[in-house]
C-alpha cells in the first residue's frame, strides 16, 4: 500500500517513520501474524480491514445500546406520567 | 419494556449495511481507493438532512396554517435531527477531502461553502427560538423563519454549485451518480440512505416524545 497524501516529516527532529517500520521493538504483533492462531491470522488478513470493521462496529453498537436504553426511559416516563393524569383526574 | 418493532428492525438494518459496506469487494478508483466506501456514510448523511428539514418545512406550514403547539415541536425536532445530519455531513466531506482533494476546507468548493452556509440558517433558527419567552410568538416566528430556511436549501445544496465549476462530485462533466458509478456501490448505498433516514426517524421520535413529556409536566405544575 502507498500513502503518498501522508508522508513522514523528515525534517523534523523527532522524525521516525512509523508508516514503513515498526514503531520500537515493542509492537511484535505487527510482524509475525504467520505465527499467531487462525483466528488472529484471519482477522489480520486483507490490510486490516477488519479492525477497522471491529472498531465501527464497537461504537456503532455503544451508540444503539444507548439510544434503546434513552428510549425505554423515555417510554417509562410517558407510562408514570400517564398513570399519575389518570389519578389526578380520579381525584377531581 | 419492549421498542416498537420497527426500531429493531432499524438497528439490525444499519448493522448490516455497515458490515457490508466494509466488506464487499470494489472497483479500484484512482485517488479514492478505499475512501469510496465514504458514499456509504456521507452522502446518506446529506439525503436524511434533506428529508428530516422537508419534514420540519411541512409542520412549520401546517402550524402556521393550524397553531398547534404539539405541531410546532414536531417542526422543532425534525429539524435538531436534520441539523445533526448536516454537521456529520461537513465534518466527514471535510475528512474526506483532505485525502482525496487535499485540503481540509477550501473556499474554492462552492457546495462545500454553501452547504456550511445552509448549517448556519439552521443554527439561526434555534438562536431565534431562543430569544422569545412567549412560546406562541415563538412558534410562530419559528415556523416563518423555518419555511424561509427550508427555501433556501435546494438552492444552496443543488441549483447554484451545479451551475459553478466544482471540484465535488454533482458539478458539470462530473455526475454525481450517474452510469459511471460502479453498480456494486449502488447495492449498499440505497440501503444505507433508508437506514439512515430510518434512524433519523428513530431518534427523532425519541426527542419528541422527551419534549411532549416535558410540556405536559410543565403544564401539571402551572
Amino acid at each position: 500500500m502507498n500513502f503518498l497524501l501522508i508522508q513522514a516529516q523528515e525534517d523534523s527532529v523527532a522524525a521516525v517513520d512509523t508508516l514503513t517500520k515498526s514503531y520500537s521493538t515493542d509492537w511484535k504483533a505487527s510482524e509475525g501474524f504467520e505465527q499467531a492462531g487462525p483466528l488472529i491470522q484471519a482477522a489480520a488478513s486483507y490490510d486490516l480491514i477488519f479492525i477497522v470493521l471491529g472498531v465501527s462496529l464497537i461504537i456503532w453498537f455503544v451508540l444503539l445500546f444507548f439510544i434503546i436504553r434513552v428510549d425505554k426511559k423515555v417510554g417509562r416516563l410517558e407510562n408514570e406520567l400517564k398513570q399519575s393524569k389518570k389519578t389526578v383526574q380520579h381525584e377531581t | 419494556m419492549r421498542l416498537k418493532p420497527w426500531k429493531y428492525v432499524v438497528a439490525l438494518w444499519m448493522t448490516g449495511v455497515l458490515i457490508a459496506g466494509f466488506l464487499i469487494p470494489i472497483p479500484e478508483i484512482p485517488i479514492l481507493l478505499e475512501s469510496s466506501r465514504n458514499l456509504f456514510l456521507h452522502v446518506p448523511m446529506w439525503f436524511t438532512m434533506a428529508v428530516c428539514f422537508a419534514a420540519g418545512f411541512v409542520y412549520s406550514i401546517m402550524y402556521l396554517n393550524n397553531p398547534d403547539p404539539a405541531t410546532d415541536r414536531k417542526a422543532e425536532s425534525f429539524t435538531q435531527i436534520g441539523l445533526l445530519f448536516g454537521i456529520c455531513g461537513l465534518i466527514t466531506g471535510s475528512l474526506w477531502a483532505r485525502f482525496t482533494w487535499g485540503s481540509w476546507w477550501t473556499f474554492a468548493e462552492p457546495r462545500m461553502n454553501l452547504s456550511a452556509l445552509g448549517m448556519m440558517i439552521y443554527v439561526a433558527y434555534f438562536v431565534l427560538r431562543t430569544a422569545f419567552d412567549n412560546p406562541e410568538k415563538r412558534a410562530k416566528i419559528a415556523a416563518v423563519f423555518n419555511v424561509f430556511a427550508a427555501t433556501t436549501i435546494p438552492f444552496l445544496l443543488y441549483i447554484i454549485p451545479r451551475q459553478l465549476p466544482s471540484l465535488h462530485p454533482g458539478a458539470e462533466g462530473n455526475p454525481a451518480f450517474s452510469e459511471i458509478t460502479a453498480p456494486e456501490l449502488r447495492y449498499i448505498f440505497y440501503p444505507a440512505v433508508v437506514g439512515f433516514i430510518a434512524l433519523a426517524f428513530w431518534l427523532y421520535d425519541i426527542l419528541y416524545r422527551y419534549k411532549e413529556m416535558k410540556h405536559q409536566l410543565e403544564q401539571q405544575q402551572a
